[in-house]
């Protein structure tokens, strides 16, 4: 059972980790877009938040089955 | 964790809990679209002028990826898609039906059992992956439909030792496609119920900012359904493929 409570804990934390990175290259880009051409900003921002359900899409769906590990429900 | 009610008929197992959410979704869904399309008129009023918002802004979904004589064919699929699982997502922030305690007609015997009876239809797997081997299945037919040759030379280009990967490819979508999906909708549920069990004067704060939060993962998660369900259809009908 601790197992499962740690491999459910690294689970979740890599997910965070990697959706920290994915989030930060993705707006870091958004605003440079924004300083290079303010009044595109509307238009950015639309395709940024697409951008964002992408990128949290993956580290979600690991952090969705550490929830199932760490419950116990899985393994 | 909560438990569903199941029942079990012909071997199989059905989750009393999803077959409600799904039922009332599409109630919903139903009874929105009637009350918004009543006495539609060259002047809209306000009713119908939401309804064509939602038409015109799933138009701009499907005009991405096909021409316009194909895309108005496959726009009131993808308006469907759009609608019910946005409605699904949002029905489970808002309403949550949990009971404590055992339900012997369904065979819970458990007297500390925490069953759940309302909660979001997209947050059980098994709705999503349906959902999305449905499109998958209806996309491979229109494509195969559209030219038989064409599909099967299709997996063998553009050499023929790529059939292992355009196979991994056809598979690693629908699961995609189904977990994207359940995934933010189960995190979101999971922490809405991790914090209602927490200090209510410490977790209110959280819990709002929480709830708001998944409304909005809700509505995106809708949308890039829709969106991905019309690119894997377009990618089979589509005619430089």
């Amino acid at each position: 059972m601790s197992l499962g409570i740690l491999a459910g804990g690294i689970m979740i934390a890599f997910g965070a980790l990697a959706a920290g990175i994915g989030n930060g290259v993705l707006f870091s880009r958004y605003l440079e877009g924004i300083a290079r051409q303010p009044e595109a900003q509307g238009k950015l921002f639309g395709q940024a938040m697409i951008a964002l359900g992408l990128v949290e899409a993956l580290p979600i769906i690991s952090i969705a089955f550490g929830i199932l590990v760490l419950f116990g429900v899985l393994g | 964790m909560e438990i569903t009610p199941k029942v079990k008929f012909l071997g199989m197992t059905f989750d009393v809990t999803v077959m409600i959410g799904t039922t009332i979704t599409a109630l919903l869904v139903i009874l929105l679209v009637i009350f918004l399309t009543r006495k539609l008129s060259m002047r809209p009023s306000r009713k119908q002028n939401i309804m064509e918002m939602i038409v015109d802004f799933i138009r701009g979904v499907t005009n991405m990826m096909l021409d316009d004589k194909k895309a108005s064919k496959y726009l009131s699929f993808a308006i469907t898609t759009f609608l019910f699982i946005i409605i699904a997502n949002t029905l489970g922030v808002i309403v949550m039906i949990n009971s404590h305690g055992a339900v012997p007609a369904f065979g819970i015997t458990q007297s500390d059992a925490e069953v759940s009876w309302f909660k979001s239809p997209t947050s059980d797997i098994n709705v999503t992956v349906a959902l999305a081997f449905a499109i998958t299945i209806y996309a491979h037919i229109v494509g195969f439909r559209k030219s038989p040759k064409g599909y099967v030379a299709h997996y063998f280009q553009p050499y023929a030792w790529m059939f292992p990967l355009h196979i991994i490819d056809e598979l690693a979508k629908p699961t995609t496609h189904a977990a994207r999906l359940w995934a933010n909708i189960f995190a979101g549920e999971v922490l809405i119920l991790i914090l209602r069990e927490g200090t209510p004067y410490l977790t209110a704060l959280p819990m709002f900012a929480w709830v708001g939060f998944s409304l909005f993962v809700g509505c995106i998660q809708a949308y890039i359904f829709t969106v991905l369900a019309m690119v894997y259809i377009s990618q089979k009908i589509a005619d430089d493929h």
